[in-house]
């Protein structure tokens, strides 16, 4: 006996042995679809009595555990069917032959035998036989049930007669000495008259007819057996057999108490005939098994109760058996199957510490010399057996163990398929599953060194499998779930081992299905980089859509009936799904920026790293990068270009990592930051690009209110000096350019400014659209820079004195006034010092030019695009006026204008005004020139009102005052100056409406009052409206120097001095 | 004297695992993993037990060929094991029972510090030196 059924289980013992073999040739095939349909018949109602029969079938059954019938007969070998092929009456003797051969093997224990003859047909298979039965073929045996049900009723009556003759045979005189094997040899010579024989003679024979009870259906009678066998046996020390006595007083105690049986997978054999043990099971009731058959000499009606053991008194008799058992080495297959029993009867009753100690045992139990494939079966009968009890651990391990016994080097064919489908089953011991996502969320908590260790195993047998896929799918799983234990040198092992697979077979996103039944999910690597936050940009401002009306309305959609709640700010649920506010544009590259790290030692190369989205067709682009090793926070920009318009949504993004692709999904990770991933598309828009005459300027304006610009020139005037700047507006996109609107803006203007700086003519430019793309468009501006051509802090000296000179007289003009304190604090501000008084300052003018345009089907939508273009106009000073004085002319209406004109640059320059000649001045020079103008009057010069004077800034006033002051008098002055740059071919403008002081427009004034006609001295009062107060008070002062003039007293204003005039 | 000295938490991953032949780390690691097994079982036992009267210490788990394993659980379900050589019949059950009481005070250091994080693995330096000592011991 050295081949163990780790399957028996206690119900087994009563069972009855068959063997259904095949001989000849057979398909094998064939031959199953008959052992399975004879496998049905496994249970029978014997036919006069309420017994009822099990039958155990085997194809195959080593022949020397036969030799240990006697000693438990559920092993002897009580059965024997023959299948055979037969396709002619010729064969049909050779055939019979093989069959008693077949039957000497198990000759001695057979009961009876049947032979099922398939495929003959004819004269011999007309001869009616009981012990073989013709079938034409496969398809046509519809009788084979009922061939075995007979068969079976024929086993029952022997057995019963056996039964019944060793039940009786106790009055005979002589009792055969029934032994094991081994056993045969200790008994030669021994006394076979002595009263310990003869008892040992008798225990044995009482167990021996336990057992043929317990096989017919007699429970209660084999109890009473097996109880009278324990106690002869015990009494002459005969331990082998006391063990098997006591082992069947458990086994008909377990099939008493548990009728469902223990072995777990005959589940469906007892179910046919349930309603019998169901009811015997109740062992409340004691008149369940009343019905059982024959009770023979037994008074168990009575002792019912008693012979059968409790539940607890079952354990500790098999814990005896076993000890008993553990004393013959030659007993380890009994010792281990009744272990295994034991175990399975403990995991009914739910004691897994008594079952684990039992199967602790049956681990230490020394067999001979196992073969490899008889360990692994051990080894898998364990770890099924843990299973049972609830010790998943221990299962896994010996799973383990198993799945490492198919591949052991002394094996010649390793069986990789199978080591690795155990391997797959032990998953569950050490809580590892193969989905990532089951890891994604915290940190991984478990035993990382057994589960790595796991892992390894499973790439390797899946690889020596010849199966790349499967490794790679594991390799890379065990790089993203371990890679926080995993040491440096392991993480380049791991990585440079899974280059090598991938490099045959790349990583894919699919999920690999193994012929067990079992998907492995894809792994994407999402710590390879690890991704921290995913920030959507917006376009660069020049592509930037803007929308035409801007509803403010819209933006506060209706989602909440409150304008402003904390709550919802500080919902974070709704942050992910948070739409932009913000829109991308069909067409146009639109950027998503991820901050990336590399956890790995060295560096990390990840190629065609792209977006995923859904929503809108969306081209993305993919880019490949490289990082370095355990680099910080690294920035990572990925591009694509949506082809349609809609709502996008940004999924995720795909990589590359050694050569395995993933595709990571933004909810799938974790700690990550984002503003949000879904952003609106809107239709496409074309682009301008603008370039200009003028070179681009390193210079970057100040951005004011938001606004930036994306191009920026600049340009060197002089003061004065006009310039047309030409822009080229071209269309680089695809839609073609409809509207454009142009705007500019002035900023930091703290210089005074007079004309307009700049001018355009959009019209031309606007009969050349629409623009079609690629095309070109001009636009031109004239920059006109006019800034103060006065010489305030009169640093020059004046050239001469005549006339009325006002320079440097305390005047007490408004404008005076408030210039003043400005000039005070000119130590203080430095940057303002430094443009007041300094003539060689170059001054600086920005102003932005707005170009607003749109066209194609965002125009459509009412969307629009801004591009800003910088203007940076240097402005270096021409000339000066260091002196301006009047002087009168020979008309009343007309007076002399002198100008000392100071060239400042260092060119040489010519001043032409109307009518004069031209005045060339060479650098650093100063000149004085006459010219004649007309006298003029002020019409409505803005009074300060009172009202606006509360509350506007008296300095702006002023400021706007003049200003207006500034435009009227260059008006009716009519005169400019125009400055030529004979050297450099350009030339410029200058005005003296800033020059001109309180004193010299006095001068410039028409009279108030005029003398219409000397002779008649005729007062005429000038049309304009004037203030008679300021004017007498003014004139008072201005006339006291010459005091021989008459004077006119008008009512309510004053003295008012006349002077006579010549003509 | 222990050769193995693991922690495990409530939902049975280890905290902390020692063992002192480093070279055969993993095998160690199959032992504690395996022997949660009977801690569980022991445990659920003892659920339906008094809790109050409940012994935190578990005894023998199992022994193996050249180990005895030994467990013992806090109230809040952290279990300690130790794999002892079987070779050492010096060690008897008093001695091991005060030396997890010895790892249990350790360990409740290890908790009260603000610093750590119930569930994090240990790192406590002073946890370290006295699971050291407990190995080193020479019996």
């Amino acid at each position: 006996m050295s081949v163990p059924d780790y399957m028996q289980c206690a119900e087994d013992h009563q069972t009855l042995l068959v063997v259904v073999q095949p001989v000849g040739i057979v398909p094998e095939e064939n031959f199953f679809r008959i052992y399975k349909r004879i496998s049905t018949v496994s249970q029978i109602n014997v036919r006069d009595s309420q017994r009822v029969l099990y039958i155990r079938y085997r194809h195959h059954y080593p022949p020397e555990n036969n030799e240990w019938g006697d000693f438990q007969t559920h092993r002897k070998v009580v059965g024997l069917i023959i299948i055979t092929d037969c396709s002619s009456a010729k064969d049909w003797p050779q055939t019979f032959e093989k069959f008693h051969l077949q039957k000497e093997i198990y000759g001695p224990t057979l009961y009876d035998s049947r032979l099922f003859v398939f495929g003959l047909q004819g004269e011999v298979a007309e001869q009616p036989r009981t012990d073989v039965a013709f079938y034409p073929s496969y398809d046509e045996c519809e009788t084979v049930e009922k061939r075995i049900e007979d068969f079976i009723e024929s086993l029952f009556i022997v057995l019963e007669s056996k039964r019944l003759d060793r039940a009786t045979d106790k009055s005979g005189d002589k009792i055969p000495l029934l032994c094991v094997p081994f056993e045969k040899k200790d008994f030669v010579g021994l006394d076979t008259d002595s009263r310990h024989y003869k008892k040992r003679c008798q225990g044995r024979m009482r167990k021996h007819v336990g057992d043929l009870c317990l096989q017919a259906g007699m429970l209660q009678d084999s109890l009473v057996h097996y109880h009278m066998a324990v106690e002869l046996l015990r009494s002459v020390n005969d331990f082998l057999w006391l063990g098997a006595a006591l082992e069947g007083l458990c086994s008909a105690s377990v099939i008493y108490h548990y009728p469902g049986g223990t072995g777990g997978k005959a589940g469906a054999r007892r179910a046919q005939g349930s309603s019998l043990p169901a009811e015997a099971g109740n062992r409340h009731r004691p008149g369940a098994l009343t019905s059982n058959g024959i009770n023979a000499d037994t008074s168990a009606e009575i002792g019912r109760a008693k012979n059968c053991l409790g539940p607890e008194d079952i354990i500790d008799k098999y814990k005896e058996a076993i000890s008993y058992y553990s004393k013959y080495k030659n007993a380890g297959v009994i010792e281990l199957e009744a272990c295994v029993k034991a175990v399975r009867v403990l995991a009914i009753q739910k004691k897994s510490m008594e079952a684990s100690e039992f199967l602790q045992n049956a681990v230490y139990i020394n067999l001979r010399q196992l073969s490899e494939e008889e360990k692994i079966q051990r080894y898998s009968i364990l770890s099924e057996l843990y299973e049972r009890i609830g010790f998943h651990r221990k299962s896994a391990f010996f799973k383990r163990v198993a799945a490492m016994q198919c591949v052991a080097p002394s094996i010649s064919e390793p069986g990789w398929r199978a080591c690795y489908k155990l391997l797959l089953e032990t998953l569950p011991g050490y809580s590892l599953s193969l989905d990532p996502k089951d890891f994604s969320k915290g940190t991984h908590k478990g035993w990382a060194a057994v589960q790595m260790r796991l892992l390894h195993e499973l790439v390797y047998a899946s690889r020596r499998m010849g199966n790349p896929a499967l490794s790679v799918r594991h390799l890379s799983f065990l790089l993203q779930t371990m890679l926080d234990f995993l040491s440096d040198q392991e993480k380049k092992d791991v990585t440079q081992s899974l280059e090598n697979y991938t490099s045959k077979c790349p990583g894919t996103m699919e999920f690999i299905t193994l012929p067990e039944g079992l998907r492995l999910p894809p792994v994407p690597f999402t710590k390879l980089p690890i991704v921290r936050s995913v920030k959507l940009l917006n376009l660069p401002i020049s592509l930037r859509p803007q929308k035409m009306k801007s509803l403010l309305g819209q933006n506060m959609s209706a989602k909440s009936p409150f304008i402003y709640s904390p709550i919802i700010a500080h919902n974070r649920g709704e942050e992910r799904s948070k739409k932009i506010d913000f829109q991308w544009v069909q067409g146009d590259v639109c950027e998503v920026q991820l901050m990336v790290y590399n956890p790995m030692p060295f560096e990390l190369r990840v190629e065609n790293m792209g977006l995923l989205t859904t929503g809108v067709e969306f081209e993305s682009l993919p880019a490949a990068l490289s990082l370095p090793a355990e680099s910080g926070l690294y920035p990572v920009t990925l591009v694509g270009v949506p082809q349609n318009t809609g709502q996008i949504t940004i999924n995720g993004y795909h990589t590359s990592v050694f050569g395995v692709f993933s595709d990571c999904i933004l909810d799938n990770l974790p700690g990550l930051k984002t503003n949000g991933c879904a952003v609106e598309v809107i239709p496409a828009l074309p682009r301008l690009q603008i370039s200009t005459s003028l070179p681009r300027s390193a210079h970057t304006l100040q951005p004011s209110s938001g606004d930036e610009i994306s191009t920026s020139v600049s340009v060197q005037l002089y003061n004065g000096e006009t310039q047309q700047l030409v822009i080229k507006l071209e269309n680089i996109g695809t839609e073609p350019l409809e509207k454009l609107e142009v705007t500019a803006k002035t900023v930091n203007s703290k210089e005074k400014l007079y004309g307009e700086f700049l001018s355009w003519k959009l019209e031309d430019t606007l009969s050349q659209f629409p623009l079609k793309p690629g095309k070109i468009a001009t636009f031109n501006v004239n920059i006109k820079v006019k800034l103060d051509f006065s010489c305030q802090e009169n640093l020059l000296q004046d050239l001469s004195d005549d006339g009325i000179s006002i320079s440097g007289l305390p005047l007490s003009s408004p404008f005076r006034q408030i210039v003043k304190p400005r000039v005070d604090s000119k130590p203080i501000n430095p940057t303002e010092s430094g443009k007041v008084g300094d003539f060689s300052h170059v001054k600086t003018l920005e102003a932005i030019l707005n170009f607003k345009y749109s066209g194609g089907p965002g125009h459509a939508d009412g969307y629009y695009r801004n591009l800003s273009l910088g203007l940076h106009v240097e402005v270096e000073p021409s000339v000066f006026f260091t002196h301006v004085s009047t002087l009168p002319a020979t008309s009343t209406r007309q007076c002399h204008l002198l100008l000392d004109v100071f060239n400042s640059t260092e060119h040489e320059l010519t001043v032409s005004a109307k009518n004069n000649e031209d005045l060339v001045l060479h650098a650093g020079e100063c000149q004085r020139m006459a010219i004649q103008v007309d006298k003029f009057n002020f019409e409505s010069f803005p009074d300060s009102p009172g009202e606006r004077i509360q509350f506007a800034n008296p300095k702006q006033l002023e400021e706007e005052r003049q200003q207006a002051k500034g435009l009227e008098i260059n008006s009716k002055l009519d005169f400019s100056l125009t400055l030529i740059y004979p050297s450099l071919k350009r030339e410029g403008e200058a005005s003296v409406e800033g020059v001109l002081n309180q004193l010299v427009l006095e001068h410039l004034q028409l009279a108030p009052l005029q003398w219409g006609d000397s002779q008649l001295r005729k007062v005429v009062l000038n049309s304009c409206i004037l203030d008679c107060q300021f004017i007498s008070t003014e004139y008072e002062n201005l006339l006291q120097r010459n005091q021989n003039k008459p004077a006119v007293h008008l009512p309510h204003a004053g003295l008012l001095y006349l002077e006579k005039t010549e003509n | 004297m222990a050769v193995c000295i693991a922690v495990i938490a409530k939902e049975n991953y280890p905290l902390y695992i020692r063992s002192i032949p480093t070279e055969n780390e993993l095998k160690f690691h199959y032992t504690v993993h395996t022997s949660l097994d009977v801690v569980d079982e022991k445990i659920s036992a003892m659920g339906k037990a008094l809790v109050d009267q409940r012994e935190l210490y578990l005894g023998l788990l199992y022994p193996t060929e050249d180990y005895k394993v030994y467990g013992y659980v806090t109230n809040s379900k952290v279990k300690f094991v130790m794999v002892v050589d079987s070779s050492n019949t010096a060690l008897r059950d008093n001695e091991i029972r005060s030396m997890f009481r010895k790892l249990h005070n350790s360990y409740t250091d290890v908790m009260c510090n603000p610093f750590y994080n119930p569930g994090d693995c240990i790192h406590s330096r002073a946890f370290d030196n006295m699971v050291t000592s407990m190995m080193m011991q020479v019996c």
